[in-house]
Protein backbone atom coordinates (compact mmCIF):
# COMPACT_ATOMS: atom_id res chain seq x y z
CA UNK A 1 0.00 0.00 0.00
CA UNK A 2 2.63 2.63 1.36
CA UNK A 3 4.98 1.83 -2.43
CA UNK A 4 1.61 2.78 -4.20
CA UNK A 5 1.25 5.76 -2.35
CA UNK A 6 5.26 6.39 -2.81
CA UNK A 7 5.01 5.83 -5.99
CA UNK A 8 1.78 8.25 -6.89
CA UNK A 9 3.27 10.88 -4.87
CA UNK A 10 6.89 10.97 -6.88
CA UNK A 11 4.73 10.91 -9.95
CA UNK A 12 2.16 13.48 -9.31
CA UNK A 13 5.40 15.99 -8.02
CA UNK A 14 7.05 14.91 -11.37
CA UNK A 15 4.33 14.98 -13.09
CA UNK A 16 3.67 19.03 -12.82
CA UNK A 17 6.18 18.94 -15.30
CA UNK A 18 4.22 17.58 -17.65
CA UNK A 19 1.72 20.23 -16.60
CA UNK A 20 3.75 22.51 -17.37
CA UNK A 21 4.37 21.50 -20.95
CA UNK A 22 0.40 20.27 -21.32
CA UNK A 23 -0.03 24.33 -21.00
CA UNK A 24 2.21 25.29 -23.47
CA UNK A 25 0.37 23.39 -26.05
CA UNK A 26 -2.85 24.38 -25.17
CA UNK A 27 -2.17 27.73 -24.59
CA UNK A 28 -1.04 28.05 -28.14
CA UNK A 29 -3.85 25.97 -29.31
CA UNK A 30 -6.16 28.31 -27.68
CA UNK A 31 -4.81 31.54 -28.90
CA UNK A 32 -4.09 30.43 -32.54
CA UNK A 33 -6.29 27.10 -32.76
CA UNK A 34 -2.38 25.85 -34.01
CA UNK A 35 -0.59 23.03 -32.89
CA UNK A 36 3.17 23.93 -32.13
CA UNK A 37 4.77 20.79 -32.40
CA UNK A 38 8.35 21.59 -31.70
CA UNK A 39 7.49 22.42 -28.31
CA UNK A 40 8.60 19.98 -26.15
CA UNK A 41 12.16 19.41 -28.55
CA UNK A 42 12.37 23.50 -27.89
CA UNK A 43 11.72 23.40 -24.11
CA UNK A 44 14.54 20.36 -23.80
CA UNK A 45 16.80 22.35 -26.28
CA UNK A 46 16.66 25.21 -23.85
CA UNK A 47 17.49 23.49 -20.87
CA UNK A 48 20.51 22.52 -22.85
CA UNK A 49 21.18 25.92 -23.63
CA UNK A 50 21.40 26.85 -19.70
CA UNK A 51 24.17 24.10 -19.11
CA UNK A 52 26.25 26.79 -21.58
CA UNK A 53 26.48 28.62 -17.96
CA UNK A 54 28.88 25.98 -17.17
CA UNK A 55 30.58 26.58 -19.85
CA UNK A 56 31.52 29.99 -19.47
CA UNK A 57 31.50 29.85 -15.46
CA UNK A 58 32.61 26.27 -14.30
CA UNK A 59 30.33 25.32 -11.06
CA UNK A 60 27.96 28.18 -11.92
CA UNK A 61 24.93 27.30 -8.99
CA UNK A 62 21.73 25.22 -10.50
CA UNK A 63 19.55 28.29 -10.03
CA UNK A 64 21.72 29.96 -12.58
CA UNK A 65 21.64 27.12 -15.04
CA UNK A 66 17.64 27.36 -14.77
CA UNK A 67 17.46 31.10 -15.08
CA UNK A 68 19.23 30.58 -18.08
CA UNK A 69 16.87 27.88 -19.37
CA UNK A 70 13.99 30.43 -18.69
CA UNK A 71 15.79 33.14 -20.86
CA UNK A 72 16.65 30.47 -23.86
CA UNK A 73 12.92 29.33 -23.86
CA UNK A 74 11.51 32.87 -24.36
CA UNK A 75 14.03 33.79 -27.07
CA UNK A 76 13.70 30.02 -28.93
CA UNK A 77 9.34 30.67 -28.35
CA UNK A 78 10.33 34.12 -30.08
CA UNK A 79 12.88 32.44 -32.96
CA UNK A 80 9.63 29.28 -33.41
CA UNK A 81 6.77 31.89 -34.13
CA UNK A 82 9.20 33.82 -36.48
CA UNK A 83 10.07 30.80 -38.68
CA UNK A 84 6.86 28.76 -38.29
CA UNK A 85 4.26 31.42 -37.92
CA UNK A 86 4.88 34.76 -38.91
CA UNK A 87 6.30 34.13 -42.56
CA UNK A 88 4.01 31.08 -42.78
CA UNK A 89 0.24 31.36 -44.26
CA UNK A 90 -2.01 30.34 -41.60
CA UNK A 91 -4.57 29.93 -43.75
CA UNK A 92 -3.11 26.17 -44.37
CA UNK A 93 -3.76 24.31 -41.73
CA UNK A 94 -0.92 21.90 -42.73
CA UNK A 95 2.03 24.50 -43.38
CA UNK A 96 2.21 25.82 -39.94
CA UNK A 97 1.68 22.39 -38.44
CA UNK A 98 4.50 20.55 -41.05
CA UNK A 99 6.80 23.96 -40.05
CA UNK A 100 6.85 23.01 -36.42
CA UNK A 101 7.51 19.40 -37.38
CA UNK A 102 10.60 20.95 -39.26
CA UNK A 103 11.86 22.50 -36.03
CA UNK A 104 11.26 19.72 -33.71
CA UNK A 105 13.66 17.88 -36.22
CA UNK A 106 15.70 20.69 -36.63
CA UNK A 107 16.44 21.19 -32.35
CA UNK A 108 16.57 17.56 -32.41
CA UNK A 109 19.74 16.99 -34.56
CA UNK A 110 21.58 20.30 -33.14
CA UNK A 111 21.44 18.74 -29.63
CA UNK A 112 22.70 15.72 -31.28
CA UNK A 113 25.64 17.37 -33.14
CA UNK A 114 26.65 19.84 -29.85
CA UNK A 115 26.20 17.21 -27.90
CA UNK A 116 27.81 13.55 -30.11
CA UNK A 117 24.50 12.33 -28.26
CA UNK A 118 25.69 12.01 -24.84
CA UNK A 119 23.56 12.47 -22.15
CA UNK A 120 24.52 15.42 -20.23
CA UNK A 121 24.45 15.81 -16.66
CA UNK A 122 22.07 17.73 -15.11
CA UNK A 123 22.52 20.16 -11.97
CA UNK A 124 19.76 19.39 -9.12
CA UNK A 125 18.70 21.76 -6.12
CA UNK A 126 17.93 20.35 -2.87
CA UNK A 127 19.17 16.83 -4.41
CA UNK A 128 20.57 16.18 -0.07
CA UNK A 129 16.99 17.25 1.05
CA UNK A 130 15.04 14.16 1.85
CA UNK A 131 11.84 14.86 4.15
CA UNK A 132 10.39 11.28 5.98
CA UNK A 133 7.79 10.00 7.42
CA UNK A 134 8.40 6.55 8.32
CA UNK A 135 9.18 4.77 4.98
CA UNK A 136 7.27 7.21 2.60
CA UNK A 137 9.67 9.91 1.70
CA UNK A 138 9.17 13.12 -0.37
CA UNK A 139 12.45 13.79 -2.20
CA UNK A 140 13.94 17.75 -1.90
CA UNK A 141 14.58 17.88 -5.46
CA UNK A 142 10.87 16.56 -6.34
CA UNK A 143 9.55 19.14 -4.49
CA UNK A 144 11.63 22.04 -5.44
CA UNK A 145 10.24 20.96 -9.30
CA UNK A 146 6.59 20.95 -8.00
CA UNK A 147 6.70 24.72 -6.09
CA UNK A 148 8.52 26.37 -9.03
CA UNK A 149 6.38 24.37 -11.62
CA UNK A 150 2.82 25.61 -9.17
CA UNK A 151 4.84 29.07 -9.07
CA UNK A 152 4.79 29.41 -13.08
CA UNK A 153 1.65 28.60 -13.38
CA UNK A 154 0.17 31.06 -10.74
CA UNK A 155 2.54 33.41 -12.39
CA UNK A 156 1.29 32.64 -15.99
CA UNK A 157 -2.99 32.86 -14.44
CA UNK A 158 -1.94 36.33 -12.95
CA UNK A 159 -0.61 37.27 -16.35
CA UNK A 160 -3.53 36.12 -17.98
CA UNK A 161 -6.22 37.60 -15.47
CA UNK A 162 -4.78 40.35 -13.73
CA UNK A 163 -2.78 42.42 -16.82
CA UNK A 164 -3.47 44.25 -20.17
CA UNK A 165 -1.08 41.91 -21.77
CA UNK A 166 -3.36 39.11 -20.41
CA UNK A 167 -6.88 40.20 -21.12
CA UNK A 168 -5.66 40.74 -25.21
CA UNK A 169 -4.52 37.45 -24.81
CA UNK A 170 -8.18 35.98 -23.51
CA UNK A 171 -9.85 38.32 -25.87
CA UNK A 172 -7.96 37.07 -29.37
CA UNK A 173 -8.28 33.60 -27.99
CA UNK A 174 -12.61 34.15 -27.56
CA UNK A 175 -13.16 36.13 -30.58
CA UNK A 176 -10.28 37.07 -32.59
CA UNK A 177 -11.89 38.97 -35.22
CA UNK A 178 -13.59 41.33 -32.29
CA UNK A 179 -10.20 41.47 -30.43
CA UNK A 180 -8.72 43.25 -33.65
CA UNK A 181 -11.87 45.39 -33.41
CA UNK A 182 -10.95 46.40 -30.00
CA UNK A 183 -7.84 47.13 -31.45
CA UNK A 184 -5.69 44.20 -30.59
CA UNK A 185 -3.01 43.24 -33.04
CA UNK A 186 -2.94 39.99 -32.96
CA UNK A 187 0.17 39.58 -34.32
CA UNK A 188 1.39 40.71 -31.05
CA UNK A 189 -0.60 38.69 -29.18
CA UNK A 190 0.49 35.87 -30.79
CA UNK A 191 4.31 36.31 -30.96
CA UNK A 192 3.90 37.06 -26.71
CA UNK A 193 2.17 33.90 -26.50
CA UNK A 194 5.25 32.10 -27.91
CA UNK A 195 7.34 34.04 -25.51
CA UNK A 196 5.45 33.44 -22.68
CA UNK A 197 4.94 29.50 -23.86
CA UNK A 198 8.79 29.31 -24.75
CA UNK A 199 9.77 30.53 -21.17
CA UNK A 200 7.34 28.20 -19.18
CA UNK A 201 9.00 25.31 -21.53
CA UNK A 202 12.44 26.35 -20.66
CA UNK A 203 11.58 25.88 -17.02
CA UNK A 204 9.96 22.70 -17.95
CA UNK A 205 13.08 21.60 -19.44
CA UNK A 206 15.66 22.46 -16.81
CA UNK A 207 13.13 20.90 -14.22
CA UNK A 208 12.71 17.50 -15.96
CA UNK A 209 16.80 17.49 -16.50
CA UNK A 210 16.60 18.29 -12.55
CA UNK A 211 14.79 15.49 -11.76
CA UNK A 212 16.46 13.06 -13.87
CA UNK A 213 19.82 14.06 -13.59
CA UNK A 214 20.90 14.42 -17.46
CA UNK A 215 19.22 15.69 -20.44
CA UNK A 216 19.35 13.53 -23.55
CA UNK A 217 17.94 13.96 -27.22
CA UNK A 218 16.26 11.06 -26.52
CA UNK A 219 13.71 12.91 -24.15
CA UNK A 220 11.92 14.76 -27.02
CA UNK A 221 9.98 12.69 -28.71
CA UNK A 222 8.13 11.21 -25.63
CA UNK A 223 7.36 14.00 -24.14
CA UNK A 224 6.16 15.80 -27.05
CA UNK A 225 3.76 12.68 -27.07
CA UNK A 226 3.08 13.29 -23.30
CA UNK A 227 2.70 17.06 -23.66
CA UNK A 228 0.49 15.90 -26.47
CA UNK A 229 -1.20 13.45 -24.21
CA UNK A 230 -2.14 15.71 -21.59
CA UNK A 231 -3.17 18.58 -24.04
CA UNK A 232 -6.13 16.07 -25.45
CA UNK A 233 -6.85 14.48 -21.45
CA UNK A 234 -6.83 18.17 -20.43
CA UNK A 235 -9.26 19.51 -22.64
CA UNK A 236 -7.74 21.34 -25.98
CA UNK A 237 -7.36 24.96 -24.94
CA UNK A 238 -8.07 24.46 -21.35
CA UNK A 239 -5.45 25.70 -18.96
CA UNK A 240 -6.69 23.88 -15.71
CA UNK A 241 -7.52 20.58 -17.79
CA UNK A 242 -3.68 20.42 -18.52
CA UNK A 243 -2.59 20.95 -14.87
CA UNK A 244 -5.25 18.21 -13.83
CA UNK A 245 -3.97 16.06 -16.91
CA UNK A 246 -0.60 16.37 -16.38
CA UNK A 247 -0.51 15.21 -12.53
CA UNK A 248 -2.87 12.48 -13.36
CA UNK A 249 -0.81 11.31 -16.31
CA UNK A 250 2.61 11.93 -13.96
CA UNK A 251 1.07 9.75 -11.11
CA UNK A 252 -0.42 7.35 -13.57
CA UNK A 253 2.51 6.22 -15.21
CA UNK A 254 4.40 6.37 -12.12
CA UNK A 255 2.29 3.65 -10.49
CA UNK A 256 2.42 1.75 -13.89
CA UNK A 257 6.40 2.12 -13.87
CA UNK A 258 6.55 0.91 -10.27
CA UNK A 259 4.93 -2.34 -10.78
CA UNK A 260 5.28 -2.98 -14.39
CA UNK A 261 8.69 -1.31 -15.02
CA UNK A 262 9.66 1.17 -16.91
CA UNK A 263 9.39 -0.87 -20.66
CA UNK A 264 5.58 -0.80 -20.25
CA UNK A 265 4.92 1.88 -18.48
CA UNK A 266 3.80 4.07 -22.07
CA UNK A 267 1.59 0.83 -23.16
CA UNK A 268 -0.71 1.94 -20.02
CA UNK A 269 -0.30 5.59 -20.70
CA UNK A 270 -1.51 5.05 -24.63
CA UNK A 271 -4.56 2.95 -22.92
CA UNK A 272 -4.94 5.78 -20.50
CA UNK A 273 -5.10 8.27 -23.45
CA UNK A 274 -7.28 5.77 -26.28
CA UNK A 275 -9.94 5.63 -22.88
CA UNK A 276 -10.54 9.01 -22.86
CA UNK A 277 -10.60 9.13 -26.71
CA UNK A 278 -13.24 6.94 -26.53
CA UNK A 279 -15.48 8.06 -23.30
CA UNK A 280 -14.79 11.36 -22.90
CA UNK A 281 -13.25 12.84 -26.34
CA UNK A 282 -13.35 16.33 -25.62
CA UNK A 283 -11.02 15.97 -22.67
CA UNK A 284 -11.82 16.70 -18.27
CA UNK A 285 -12.31 20.80 -18.76
CA UNK A 286 -14.13 20.78 -22.37
CA UNK A 287 -14.10 24.63 -23.73
CA UNK A 288 -17.27 25.14 -25.23
CA UNK A 289 -16.48 28.44 -26.16
CA UNK A 290 -13.31 28.54 -26.32
CA UNK A 291 -13.26 30.25 -30.21
CA UNK A 292 -16.39 30.20 -32.58
CA UNK B 1 -19.19 70.80 -45.68
CA UNK B 2 -16.72 67.54 -46.38
CA UNK B 3 -17.93 64.55 -44.88
CA UNK B 4 -16.32 62.70 -42.34
CA UNK B 5 -16.20 59.56 -43.71
CA UNK B 6 -15.80 58.98 -47.37
CA UNK B 7 -15.71 55.79 -49.57
CA UNK B 8 -14.60 55.80 -52.87
CA UNK B 9 -15.15 53.01 -55.85
CA UNK B 10 -14.27 50.87 -53.29
CA UNK B 11 -13.38 47.34 -54.44
CA UNK B 12 -13.05 44.01 -51.82
CA UNK B 13 -12.99 40.52 -52.79
CA UNK B 14 -12.94 37.24 -51.19
CA UNK B 15 -10.37 35.30 -53.54
CA UNK B 16 -11.79 35.62 -56.99
CA UNK B 17 -15.13 37.02 -56.27
CA UNK B 18 -16.17 40.70 -55.63
CA UNK B 19 -18.12 41.40 -53.01
CA UNK B 20 -17.98 45.09 -53.52
CA UNK B 21 -18.03 46.20 -56.96
CA UNK B 22 -16.92 50.24 -56.50
CA UNK B 23 -19.19 51.62 -53.74
CA UNK B 24 -18.85 55.04 -53.08
CA UNK B 25 -20.57 56.60 -50.27
CA UNK B 26 -20.35 59.38 -47.61
CA UNK B 27 -21.02 60.03 -44.08
CA UNK B 28 -21.74 63.47 -42.89
CA UNK B 29 -20.54 64.65 -39.55
CA UNK B 30 -23.01 63.80 -36.64
CA UNK B 31 -25.57 62.62 -39.00
CA UNK B 32 -26.98 58.60 -39.04
CA UNK B 33 -26.74 57.23 -42.53
CA UNK B 34 -28.36 54.03 -43.33
CA UNK B 35 -27.14 51.46 -45.18
CA UNK B 36 -29.93 48.94 -46.73
CA UNK B 37 -29.83 46.11 -48.82
CA UNK B 38 -30.71 42.58 -48.98
CA UNK B 39 -28.75 39.86 -48.00
CA UNK B 40 -25.89 38.95 -49.55
CA UNK B 41 -25.06 43.08 -50.73
CA UNK B 42 -22.27 43.17 -49.61
CA UNK B 43 -22.97 45.06 -46.16
CA UNK B 44 -20.94 43.51 -43.85
CA UNK B 45 -17.81 43.22 -46.47
CA UNK B 46 -18.31 46.82 -46.39
CA UNK B 47 -17.88 47.29 -42.71
CA UNK B 48 -14.78 45.16 -42.88
CA UNK B 49 -13.34 46.81 -45.36
CA UNK B 50 -13.82 50.50 -43.71
CA UNK B 51 -12.56 48.99 -39.78
CA UNK B 52 -9.56 46.96 -41.83
CA UNK B 53 -10.47 43.42 -40.93
CA UNK B 54 -11.02 43.13 -45.19
CA UNK B 55 -8.23 44.83 -47.09
CA UNK B 56 -9.83 46.35 -50.38
CA UNK B 57 -8.37 45.73 -53.60
CA UNK B 58 -9.05 49.15 -55.18
CA UNK B 59 -10.74 52.35 -54.16
CA UNK B 60 -9.94 54.66 -51.47
CA UNK B 61 -11.65 55.29 -47.77
CA UNK B 62 -11.01 58.94 -45.82
CA UNK B 63 -11.84 59.56 -42.27
CA UNK B 64 -11.90 63.67 -42.25
CA UNK B 65 -8.32 64.63 -43.93
CA UNK B 66 -6.71 61.03 -43.52
CA UNK B 67 -6.68 58.38 -45.73
CA UNK B 68 -7.08 54.77 -44.08
CA UNK B 69 -7.65 52.91 -47.01
CA UNK B 70 -6.15 49.45 -46.12
CA UNK B 71 -4.57 50.50 -42.71
CA UNK B 72 -4.67 47.84 -39.94
CA UNK B 73 -7.73 47.66 -37.51
CA UNK B 74 -5.86 48.87 -34.36
CA UNK B 75 -4.75 51.88 -37.07
CA UNK B 76 -8.46 52.33 -37.80
CA UNK B 77 -9.60 52.36 -34.24
CA UNK B 78 -6.85 54.74 -32.93
CA UNK B 79 -8.38 56.89 -35.73
CA UNK B 80 -11.27 56.95 -34.52
CA UNK B 81 -13.73 54.62 -35.53
CA UNK B 82 -15.22 51.66 -33.78
CA UNK B 83 -17.60 48.52 -35.25
CA UNK B 84 -20.36 47.00 -33.35
CA UNK B 85 -19.72 43.89 -35.76
CA UNK B 86 -22.98 41.58 -36.95
CA UNK B 87 -23.83 38.82 -34.74
CA UNK B 88 -22.55 40.90 -31.90
CA UNK B 89 -19.21 38.84 -31.08
CA UNK B 90 -19.06 39.73 -27.48
CA UNK B 91 -16.01 37.66 -25.88
CA UNK B 92 -18.38 34.88 -24.63
CA UNK B 93 -16.22 33.87 -21.68
CA UNK B 94 -15.47 37.31 -19.60
CA UNK B 95 -17.06 39.48 -17.80
CA UNK B 96 -19.11 42.48 -18.66
CA UNK B 97 -16.77 44.46 -17.24
CA UNK B 98 -13.87 43.03 -19.33
CA UNK B 99 -15.33 43.17 -22.05
CA UNK B 100 -16.02 46.91 -21.61
CA UNK B 101 -11.95 47.01 -20.59
CA UNK B 102 -11.63 45.26 -23.77
CA UNK B 103 -12.96 47.57 -25.61
CA UNK B 104 -10.75 50.58 -24.39
CA UNK B 105 -7.48 48.74 -25.07
CA UNK B 106 -5.87 51.50 -26.74
CA UNK B 107 -6.16 53.88 -24.51
CA UNK B 108 -4.21 55.11 -21.85
CA UNK B 109 -5.06 55.74 -18.00
CA UNK B 110 -7.33 53.90 -16.12
CA UNK B 111 -9.48 56.76 -14.00
CA UNK B 112 -10.82 57.67 -17.09
CA UNK B 113 -11.52 54.37 -18.48
CA UNK B 114 -13.52 53.61 -15.08
CA UNK B 115 -15.74 56.69 -15.78
CA UNK B 116 -16.25 56.39 -19.05
CA UNK B 117 -17.60 52.60 -18.07
CA UNK B 118 -19.54 54.30 -14.85
CA UNK B 119 -21.03 56.94 -17.30
CA UNK B 120 -22.50 54.02 -19.94
CA UNK B 121 -23.88 51.47 -16.94
CA UNK B 122 -25.97 54.37 -16.34
CA UNK B 123 -27.13 54.08 -20.20
CA UNK B 124 -27.38 50.56 -20.37
CA UNK B 125 -28.61 49.73 -16.67
CA UNK B 126 -28.94 45.62 -17.48
CA UNK B 127 -25.25 45.93 -18.01
CA UNK B 128 -24.66 47.13 -14.47
CA UNK B 129 -26.40 44.61 -13.16
CA UNK B 130 -24.65 41.81 -14.78
CA UNK B 131 -21.38 43.62 -14.50
CA UNK B 132 -18.94 40.39 -13.11
CA UNK B 133 -21.41 38.04 -15.37
CA UNK B 134 -19.83 35.68 -18.08
CA UNK B 135 -21.10 37.90 -21.67
CA UNK B 136 -21.92 34.65 -22.93
CA UNK B 137 -24.92 34.29 -20.12
CA UNK B 138 -26.67 37.32 -20.96
CA UNK B 139 -29.71 37.48 -23.80
CA UNK B 140 -29.06 38.30 -27.12
CA UNK B 141 -31.10 42.01 -26.16
CA UNK B 142 -28.12 42.43 -23.30
CA UNK B 143 -25.01 40.93 -25.38
CA UNK B 144 -25.75 43.84 -28.44
CA UNK B 145 -25.91 46.51 -25.39
CA UNK B 146 -23.15 45.00 -24.55
CA UNK B 147 -21.30 45.49 -28.12
CA UNK B 148 -22.63 48.52 -28.57
CA UNK B 149 -21.00 49.85 -25.41
CA UNK B 150 -17.60 47.92 -25.79
CA UNK B 151 -17.28 49.86 -28.95
CA UNK B 152 -17.93 53.32 -27.24
CA UNK B 153 -15.52 52.76 -24.98
CA UNK B 154 -12.63 53.22 -27.37
CA UNK B 155 -14.31 56.64 -27.66
CA UNK B 156 -14.98 56.87 -31.55
CA UNK B 157 -15.84 59.59 -33.64
CA UNK B 158 -17.54 57.63 -36.24
CA UNK B 159 -19.81 54.43 -34.83
CA UNK B 160 -20.29 51.64 -37.56
CA UNK B 161 -23.18 49.50 -36.38
CA UNK B 162 -23.84 45.81 -38.46
CA UNK B 163 -27.66 44.79 -37.92
CA UNK B 164 -27.97 45.77 -34.24
CA UNK B 165 -31.42 44.29 -34.17
CA UNK B 166 -30.47 41.64 -36.08
CA UNK B 167 -32.65 38.72 -34.24
CA UNK B 168 -33.96 40.56 -31.64
CA UNK B 169 -37.82 40.37 -29.80
CA UNK B 170 -39.55 44.15 -31.61
CA UNK B 171 -39.58 45.31 -27.43
CA UNK B 172 -35.68 45.26 -27.59
CA UNK B 173 -35.12 46.19 -30.61
CA UNK B 174 -37.15 49.57 -29.88
CA UNK B 175 -34.28 49.79 -27.20
CA UNK B 176 -31.95 49.59 -29.37
CA UNK B 177 -33.02 52.55 -31.93
CA UNK B 178 -34.14 54.60 -28.76
CA UNK B 179 -30.01 54.21 -28.08
CA UNK B 180 -29.26 54.98 -31.63
CA UNK B 181 -31.13 58.07 -31.02
CA UNK B 182 -29.70 58.99 -27.48
CA UNK B 183 -26.56 58.58 -29.04
CA UNK B 184 -27.02 60.51 -32.32
CA UNK B 185 -28.26 63.50 -29.95
CA UNK B 186 -25.34 63.86 -28.01
CA UNK B 187 -23.53 64.07 -31.44
CA UNK B 188 -22.10 60.82 -32.35
CA UNK B 189 -21.86 59.88 -36.05
CA UNK B 190 -23.17 56.55 -37.04
CA UNK B 191 -23.09 54.73 -40.27
CA UNK B 192 -25.80 52.10 -39.26
CA UNK B 193 -26.96 48.79 -41.45
CA UNK B 194 -30.49 47.96 -41.25
CA UNK B 195 -32.87 45.13 -42.10
CA UNK B 196 -35.58 47.01 -40.52
CA UNK B 197 -35.91 50.00 -43.12
CA UNK B 198 -39.27 50.88 -41.70
CA UNK B 199 -37.25 51.87 -38.07
CA UNK B 200 -33.58 52.82 -39.73
CA UNK B 201 -35.58 55.46 -42.24
CA UNK B 202 -37.20 57.08 -39.37
CA UNK B 203 -33.50 57.58 -37.41
CA UNK B 204 -31.78 58.02 -40.76
CA UNK B 205 -30.81 61.44 -42.20
CA UNK B 206 -29.60 60.04 -45.60
CA UNK B 207 -29.66 56.36 -46.55
CA UNK B 208 -27.75 54.28 -49.12
CA UNK B 209 -29.10 50.96 -51.19
CA UNK B 210 -26.68 48.63 -51.59
CA UNK B 211 -27.28 45.60 -54.11
CA UNK B 212 -24.92 43.28 -55.55
CA UNK B 213 -21.88 45.19 -54.18
CA UNK B 214 -23.14 48.32 -55.66
CA UNK B 215 -24.82 51.81 -54.61
CA UNK B 216 -28.16 51.23 -56.39
CA UNK B 217 -29.73 54.45 -54.80
CA UNK B 218 -29.08 56.96 -52.23
CA UNK B 219 -31.07 59.97 -51.08
CA UNK B 220 -32.68 61.28 -47.76
CA UNK B 221 -35.57 59.17 -46.34
CA UNK B 222 -37.89 60.83 -48.51
CA UNK B 223 -36.16 60.87 -51.98
CA UNK B 224 -38.25 57.33 -52.34
CA UNK B 225 -41.59 55.82 -51.30
CA UNK B 226 -41.12 53.75 -48.35
CA UNK B 227 -42.50 50.69 -49.70
CA UNK B 228 -40.18 50.97 -52.76
CA UNK B 229 -37.14 50.69 -50.38
CA UNK B 230 -38.68 48.60 -48.31
CA UNK B 231 -38.86 45.79 -51.54
CA UNK B 232 -35.51 46.65 -52.63
CA UNK B 233 -33.77 46.08 -49.46
CA UNK B 234 -35.15 43.03 -48.49
CA UNK B 235 -35.52 41.86 -52.20
CA UNK B 236 -33.25 43.74 -54.60
CA UNK B 237 -34.36 45.21 -57.27
CA UNK B 238 -34.59 42.82 -59.74
CA UNK B 239 -37.20 41.00 -58.19
CA UNK B 240 -40.22 42.68 -59.47
N1 LIG C 1 -15.67 34.86 -46.00
C1 LIG C 1 -16.26 34.87 -47.23
N2 LIG C 1 -15.75 34.13 -48.23
C2 LIG C 1 -16.32 34.14 -49.47
N3 LIG C 1 -17.39 34.87 -49.79
C3 LIG C 1 -17.94 35.63 -48.83
C4 LIG C 1 -17.39 35.67 -47.50
N4 LIG C 1 -18.15 36.51 -46.76
C5 LIG C 1 -19.11 36.97 -47.58
N5 LIG C 1 -18.98 36.45 -48.83
C6 LIG C 1 -19.84 36.75 -49.98
O1 LIG C 1 -19.79 38.13 -50.23
C7 LIG C 1 -21.07 38.64 -50.55
C8 LIG C 1 -21.43 39.77 -49.60
O2 LIG C 1 -21.53 39.25 -48.28
P1 LIG C 1 -21.84 40.17 -47.03
O3 LIG C 1 -21.71 39.33 -45.81
O4 LIG C 1 -21.02 41.38 -47.12
O5 LIG C 1 -23.37 40.52 -47.28
P2 LIG C 1 -24.39 41.31 -46.36
O6 LIG C 1 -24.94 42.40 -47.18
O7 LIG C 1 -23.74 41.68 -45.08
O8 LIG C 1 -25.51 40.20 -46.11
P3 LIG C 1 -26.43 39.95 -44.82
O9 LIG C 1 -27.58 40.87 -44.92
O10 LIG C 1 -26.87 38.52 -44.97
O11 LIG C 1 -25.60 40.16 -43.62
C9 LIG C 1 -22.02 37.46 -50.46
O12 LIG C 1 -22.25 37.01 -51.75
C10 LIG C 1 -21.28 36.44 -49.67
O13 LIG C 1 -21.63 35.15 -50.09
MG1 LIG D 1 -24.10 41.24 -43.15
Amino acid sequence: MLDILQAVSDGVLFGATYALIGIGFTLVFGVMHKLNLSYAAASVGSAYAGLLVLEVMAGAPAWLVFLCAFAAGGALGYAVYLTCFHFIPLRSPLATLMATVGMLLLIDEVIVHATNGMPQAYPAIFDDVMLRAGAFTLRGDLLLVFGVAVLCMIALMVLLYRTRLGLATRAVSQQSVAAQLCGIRVGQVNAMTFVITGLLGGIAGALIGASVGALSPLLTTPLTVKGLIVTVIGGLGSIPGAIVAGLLVGGFENVLQHFRGVTERDLYVMLLLFAFLVFRPDGLFATKGGRD
Amino acid sequence: MAPLLEVRDLVTAYGKIEALRGVSLAVQEGSITCLLGPNGAGKTTLMFSIAGILRPRRGSIRLGARDITGRAPHVIVAAGIALVPENRLVFANMSVLENLRAGAYQRRGGAEIESDIERLMLRFPRLRERAAQNAGTLSGGEQQMLAVARALMSRPRLLLMDEPSLGLAPLVVEEIFRIIAELHRDGTTILLVEQNAHLALQVAQHFYLIEQGKVSFSGSPGALAEDEVIRRAYLGSAAR
